[in-house]
């Protein structure tokens, strides 16, 4: 072998688009991933055909006085998608901690905070994509299923349409709120590197701190917690009956936000001081 | 850019361990360097504050003057292979090389160059899990070159080779250092390091035992002795010690004869007319002088026995007359190989 530097190296590009690559290449060369993305979609749209198919404005004492919130119900599957958006995030860092490949990649980045970041961007992009599917998916299933179980236009049930200006708030909203599910988790594996403790932390975010808070007996304070939580986020799928959720709808969706950036800093935090 | 590492007084310690304790030394371009000691002595941890993944309590390590973590395309300065087994086991050989090759702005074609280089094209589009030890450190060794850098650094390279292995990563090692590369290479046996190393770094406990060139090491440890083979050990032993030698009996027909050299012996014994069928100039082995050396650092005590090497053996002038066949007085003042 021959000495040949320079290599031409495409140092055009800048670090951050390097590393991005980098990340981006991790992820998609990862047998799991594929796996891992299509579980958000699959699962997201298999729980809203479950609740969708399983509606029936028969049931209502009327047909017109059924006040179910068929957009917050078609993407109910969203509450256990988040589930394997938690998982796809968490790994993208833990697995990294577990099998010391983190080394490797700061040892081709040594820059912490751009490795973070770049990680963040690629899971960003990757859920929002899931997410799209899986919304999608939901919208088109939901449709068919109440159309066929009475929720027509002539009961006051319109199909469900993007046209519909909450509907699509909804829609939208929701792929944001699986965006930040990931990075909130993505947050929580670089600050605590390990991949069983980080997904039971988060998934305990999501699934029993709601239910725990119901146990709270002075309803005053139950509201607050209710604001309070990460799963004060799913507000932002409400299109009915605004004025009776704990909070509204975007302001949801600010909480869920806010403990994201918490998470993510913490995380960067402790990913840049600590020695991997 | 220059290529150097330069550690200057490097120290760290985990909890109440002091791993490594005022480290300093240099590696030069265009040669090997090899450093040495025993597990646990913080080579690894020198080597991880190097590549600025630990960060030192005190002192710094520098590599062409600027620290790890301010290079932008660190690929391209520095390539190393400290943990064989920091693959993903799922993702696959060139999978795992073509992310690298992305994170540092580098072509595509250098992925393939590498392979090729260590040997993996067979195996490259299988899973890293899946491959052995002596794979794996391939596969560390093509990621460390990617980049084509001027400082390479790894960290027991000949961990789980098998001997055909181990001779390639020789040639490789040699061949780097030939193309004006600094490459530093621990190991914790030094026999490891014979034939590959140009420089010596010893550490033992977190600090410098030594740091000096093979050569001087050896000539040191050899420190002129030189053996001689003869049927006649009596009369030999006479004639020698009466010229200023001090001679050591160290088998039925051999002598270990000290302050004299070589031409002068054979001189001598010629003049008093005895016979013998061999001389040579005694040269230590890589690990005989490390030995030696690491014999005055009471932390080294226990670690190893004493090395088997000549010079261990007391005078004895009173041994049973040789009946060796006593050739012809042919001298062959050659060197003894190794």
């Amino acid at each position: 072998m021959t000495r040949t530097l320079p290599i031409p190296t495409l140092l055009t590009r800048t670090l951050l688009t390097r590393t991005l690559y980098a990340e981006w290449t991790k992820l998609r060369t990862l047998p799991g991933s594929g796996w891992s993305f299509a579980g958000v979609v699959a699962v997201t749209v298999a729980l809203s055909i479950a609740f969708t198919a399983s509606v029936d404005a028969a049931h209502c004492p009327a047909p017109q006085g059924c006040h179910e919130d068929t957009t917050k119900l078609t993407l109910s599957g969203t509450w256990l998608g988040q589930a394997a958006v938690v998982v796809l995030a968490a790994l993208v860092i833990t697995n990294e901690h577990a099998t010391r490949m983190i080394q490797t990649t700061l040892a081709a980045t040594p820059r912490r905070a751009v490795v973070l970041f770049a990680k963040a961007v690629v899971v960003a992009g990757v859920v929002m994509a899931a997410a799209v599917l899986g919304v999608a998916g939901s919208l088109l299933t939901g449709r068919f299923f109440l159309e066929g179980n009475g929720f027509t236009a002539a009961n006051g049930h319109p199909p469900l349409s993007l046209g519909s200006e909450p509907t699509l708030r909804a829609a939208f909203g929701t792929v944001l709120y699986l965006v930040l599910v990931g990075l909130l988790s993505l947050g929580a594996g670089a600050l605590l590197r390990d991949t069983a403790g980080t997904i039971t932390a988060v998934l305990t975010l999501f699934y029993i701190a709601p239910v725990a808070v119901q146990f709270v007996g002075d309803p005053h304070w139950r509201e607050r917690l209710e604001k309070a939580a990460p799963s004060a986020g799913m507000a932002v799928q409400a299109t009915r009956n605004l004025d009776r959720l704990p909070i509204g709808p975007w302001a949801g969706l600010g909480v869920l936000a806010a403990y994201a950036a918490c998470a993510l800093l913490a995380g960067g935090a402790a990913f840049i001081r600590r020695d991997p | 850019m220059n290529a150097t590492i330069e550690v200057r007084g490097l120290r760290k310690r985990y909890g109440s361990t002091v791993a490594v304790d005022g480290l300093s030394f240099t590696v030069e371009p265009g040669q090997v360097t090899g450093f040495v000691g025993p597990n646990g002595a913080g080579k690894s941890s020198t080597m991880r504050m190097i590549m600025g993944m630990d960060r030192p309590d005190e002192g710094s390590a520098l590599i062409g003057g600027r620290p790890y973590r301010t290079l932008r395309s660190p690929l391209c300065q520095v390539g190393a292979l400290l943990d064989a087994s920091a693959v993903h086991p799922g993702r696959r050989a060139r999978d795992h090389l073509l992310w690298m090759a992305h994170s540092n702005g580098l072509p595509v074609r250098r992925v393939d160059e590498v392979i090729d280089l260590v040997g993996l094209r067979p195996v490259a589009r299988r899973a890293a899990g899946g491959f052995s030890l002596g794979m794996r450190q391939r596969l560390g060794i093509a990621a460390a070159l990617i980049g084509d850098p001027a400082v390479l650094m790894f960290d027991e390279p000949v961990n789980g080779l098998d001997p055909e292995g181990i001779t390639w990563i020789r040639g490789l090692l040699r061949s780097l250092a030939a193309e004006g590369r600094a490459v530093l290479v621990s190991s914790h046996l030094m026999s490891e390091l014979e034939g590959s190393a140009d420089h010596l770094v010893v550490i033992g406990r977190g600090r410098v035992v030594a740091d000096t060139s093979v050569q001087e090491l050896l000539t040191a440890a050899s420190s002129g002795r030189v053996m001689l083979r003869t049927g006649r050990r009596q009369e030999a032993m006479t004639v020698l010690a009466n010229a200023g030698a001090s001679v050591a009996a160290n088998g039925p027909d051999t002598l270990t004869v000290s302050g004299l050299a070589a031409e002068r012996i054979v001189a001598l014994l010629n003049e008093g007319g005895v016979s013998f069928s061999g001389i040579a100039e005694h040269r230590a082995s890589l690990e005989e002088a490390y030995m030696e050396l690491t014999r005055d650092a009471v932390d080294f005590r226990g670690a190893t026995g004493a090395a088997g090497g000549p010079g261990s053996a007391d005078a004895d002038g009173t041994a049973a007359g040789g009946a060796g066949g006593s050739a012809s007085s042919s001298a062959s003042a050659g060197r003894e190989q190794r």
